[in-house]
């Protein structure tokens, strides 16, 4: 599959899944339904387990540090999303994807892959809805995952966990920050 | 009245304190300190001191859900979580489970409640100011409610003697609107809130300073001798503070209560009744209900501090009846749980700020800078509300989150998020709320909680002074940071109700005329002086700094004028 038609596919996915129609349709599902306060009902097929993983570390990949699968990100994304989301955040995170089995992401290399995420960041930032869209989710349990896990933290950050004085500083070149 | 004779002289005290809180903890110290054998009365479980604050020395990554608030805890304490990060894994465990312990919201009324030892205390702001002496005349000056019975030179040296216990941290400035106390040293302000604060002085004659809180930054003889430390600067507190350097009942008031030998503390029961003698017109006791085992027994002394928290204590007193009080206890004025008030938040402004990319803080500052009321102050007078706020808030280098927000992802922009990110400031604005006798809570008439009391109904809301004032919160903050140089300048307006301020107060308020008012000029119950009330209850008006130190310093008062009294026979 050829970039261009790649990204005329997401475009046509999101427009599809973010259109006026549809968001109503959600509200009135929601409306319609209890919401899903312990989150049973959510749960990921094994493909869906491979994007997110995919996803996960293309945003935080392994260098001379961990990457988000090293630190066991996608099987906590899964976990925030059942535990701490309801069902429009469970609905926006499956549609996106969906989409993203629709392009077939996990058989495209690197650039495309970077191409599709890199788009799907501009669109996203499109939405109005009041619900989180996809790309937001996955990025922000993402970082959450990570530079909290003990191996991201530690790598990422000057992790101090009793300063014991406070004291205002000169930053030095390069300097991490702190974390507590 | 069902008297239980035989347990009458084990359950029989010198004095009751219904609470443990902030106020009530202070009551068991004073009263014990002077020589009287207290009982503490709390509803909630017994957490203690340092043992149970099981989140406090945990790690970031030890928090399964990372400090987010879980599907189950919001619907478990769907009152709490409505406060910012109180749903969160770090604390949820130590406050109140609304679907357990409901309230009725005839209006809504986001009621944040910590039923244990200590009670909020444990996880209050530390934010600590005295009242100005403008704040005790401004009913009477402006005809709006009811007048103070007292002023602020009355509570003066009770300020000094809370400050000097509770030790607080703070900066002297001179200022009338916010008389100096008695301070630790100082938190600094950062950079660029030091920049902020020559602006605000050079532009607008507006003070800034920093905040003054209730953490030691030099540990006192009387405070190591309750076995208090520094602050270590983690800016954990609310989950308990494992040094004890921050005040609560739980790491001040309890141990130097504990220490006289005199106290002894009933935990799990919920006092749910007064009771008058009405031979002797004056109260004897109290009925409480253990919350586990749903058992009864009575408790008696010779006087009574109610400091459950303003709308349990107005609720206790509605709740108890007698052919003395038919309307509740000592409620002749009608004005118990009337009057509700609390200071608005939620509304503000933030910026990001350009430079200052050298400056670095080491350590975490559990405390903010405050900007003192000028609203309706000095010279400066407002047409559209009445009184004023203060602000507090501060600036702080951005973390990691900022890459949420931010375009990118890969190695570079992980990279670059290990570095501190740019400086950002946010400015949120504390109000005065005026008493209206429509604002108020008062008990259901038929419906009745799980321990057969009647449940608590909420019925008070923002009204046209509060928006008025809020628009000028967000206005002034707005201007203000754009003032001082600062860029992208946001306002903020969070949807909120009363009670988030989580500073419920004035339900029982003091006053000269007990047709006006519930308690005298030494917090007594009007018309049964053996009766003190000495928590938020009894506040005449709010003003817009954060209340607690003058709870306390009104209930040392009082516990002092109680101990007078009682040895000179003349309770």
């Amino acid at each position: 599959m050829k970039r261009r038609e790649v990204i005329k596919n997401v475009a046509l996915m999101l427009g599809g899944a973010f259109s006026a129609p549809t968001l109503m349709a959600m509200d009135n599902w929601e409306n319609a339904t209890k919401p899903n306060t312990n989150g049973i009902a959510f749960s990921l097929t094994e493909t869906q387990q491979r994007i997110v993983a995919e996803i996960a570390e293309l945003i935080i990949p392994k260098t001379d540090t961990p990457g988000a699968k090293d630190v066991g990100v996608p099987a906590f994304i899964e976990m925030m999303l059942k535990d701490c989301y309801k069902t429009p955040e469970h609905q926006s995170f499956i549609e996106g994807l969906d989409s993203m089995g629709k392009v077939k992401f996990l058989e495209l290399n690197t650039d495309e892959k970077r191409g599709v995420l890199k788009f799907l960041e501009q669109e996203s930032k499109k939405i109005t809805s009041k619900t989180t869209p996809f790309w937001r989710l996955i990025k922000e349990l993402t970082l959450l995952g990570y530079f909290t896990s003990e191996a991201g933290l530690k790598a990422s950050f000057e992790y101090v966990q009793i300063p014991g004085k406070l004291e205002l500083i000169k930053l030095k070149p390069n300097q991490k920050a702190y974390a507590y | 009245m069902n008297l239980n004779i035989k347990a009458n002289k084990n359950n029989t005290f010198d004095a009751i304190v219904v609470g443990s809180g902030m106020s009530g903890g202070f009551a068991a110290k004073e009263l014990t300190e002077r020589g009287l054998k207290v009982l503490m009365i709390e509803r909630g479980h017994e957490i203690k001191h340092i043992e149970d604050y099981d989140t406090a020395m945990k790690e970031p990554w030890d928090f399964e859900h990372r400090g987010k608030t879980t599907n189950l805890s919001a619907e478990e304490r769907w009152a709490n979580s409505r406060f910012w990060g109180l749903g969160s894994e770090e604390v949820v465990n130590h406050l109140t489970n609304d679907k357990e312990n409901p309230y009725i919201e005839k209006r809504a009324f986001d009621w944040i409640r910590a039923y244990h030892t200590g009670g909020k205390s444990m996880h209050w702001g530390r934010q600590s100011y005295r009242w100005g002496k403008h704040d005790f005349e401004a009913n009477a000056k402006e005809g709006i409610g009811i007048d103070w019975p007292i002023r602020y030179e009355d509570l003066e040296p009770w300020y000094t003697h809370v400050e000097k216990f509770v030790g607080i941290s703070g900066q002297k400035e001179g200022l009338d609107v916010l008389p100096d106390g008695h301070f630790l040293p100082a938190m600094p302000l950062f950079a660029p809130e030091a920049h902020f604060k020559n602006k605000m002085m050079e532009r607008f004659n507006r003070p800034v300073t920093v905040g003054r809180v209730a953490n030691l930054t030099q540990p006192q003889d009387i405070h190591t001798a309750l076995g208090r430390a520094s602050c270590q600067y983690r800016s954990k507190c609310q989950r308990g503070c494992p040094y004890g350097a921050y005040y609560s009942s739980l790491s001040g008031s309890i141990p130097a209560a504990m220490r006289t030998n005199r106290l002894s503390i009933l935990h799990d029961s919920i006092v749910a009744e007064i009771i008058y003698d009405e031979q002797k017109k004056r109260a004897s006791g109290v009925r409480i209900i253990n919350q586990n085992t749903m058992l009864t027994e009575e408790y008696f002394a010779k006087i009574i501090f109610l400091n459950a928290g303003s709308i349990n204590t107005a609720a206790l007193m509605l709740n108890s009846k007698s052919n003395r009080f038919q309307n509740g206890f000592g409620n002749e004025s009608d004005q118990i749980g009337r009057n509700l008030m609390d200071h608005q938040l939620g509304s503000g402004a933030t910026a990001s700020i350009e430079g200052f990319e050298d400056d670095y803080v080491y350590g975490q500052r559990p405390n903010a800078m405050y900007i003192p009321r000028f609203r309706n102050w000095g010279n400066d007078k407002q047409t559209a509300y009445q009184r004023g706020f203060g602000y507090q808030g501060g600036a702080s280098r951005e973390g990691w989150n900022r890459g949420v927000g931010a375009d990118g992802f890969g190695a570079d922009f992980k990279q670059g998020l290990t570095k501190p990110g740019a400086w950002t400031i946010s400015i949120g604005g504390f109000g005065e709320i005026l008493p209206n006798s429509n604002n108020r809570i008062y008990l259901d008439s038929e419906k009745k909680d799980k321990w057969g009391i009647p449940m608590i109904v909420t019925d008070a809301a923002f009204v046209e002074n509060d928006w008025a004032m809020r628009k000028d919160i967000i206005a002034s903050a707005v201007e203000m940071l754009e003032t001082a140089g600062f860029k992208k300048v946001t306002p903020y307006d969070r949807p909120t109700h009363m009670g988030l301020g989580i500073h419920d107060m004035g339900t029982a308020r003091m006053g000269r005329d007990p047709k006006t008012s519930v308690l005298n000029a030494f917090n007594q119950v009007h018309d049964c002086k053996n009766v003190f009330v000495t928590d938020g209850a009894a506040m005449t008006s709010s003003s817009c700094v954060n209340p607690s130190i003058t709870y306390m310093a009104l209930t040392a008062r009082a516990s002092d004028f109680a101990v007078k009294a009682l040895k000179k026979k003349e309770l």
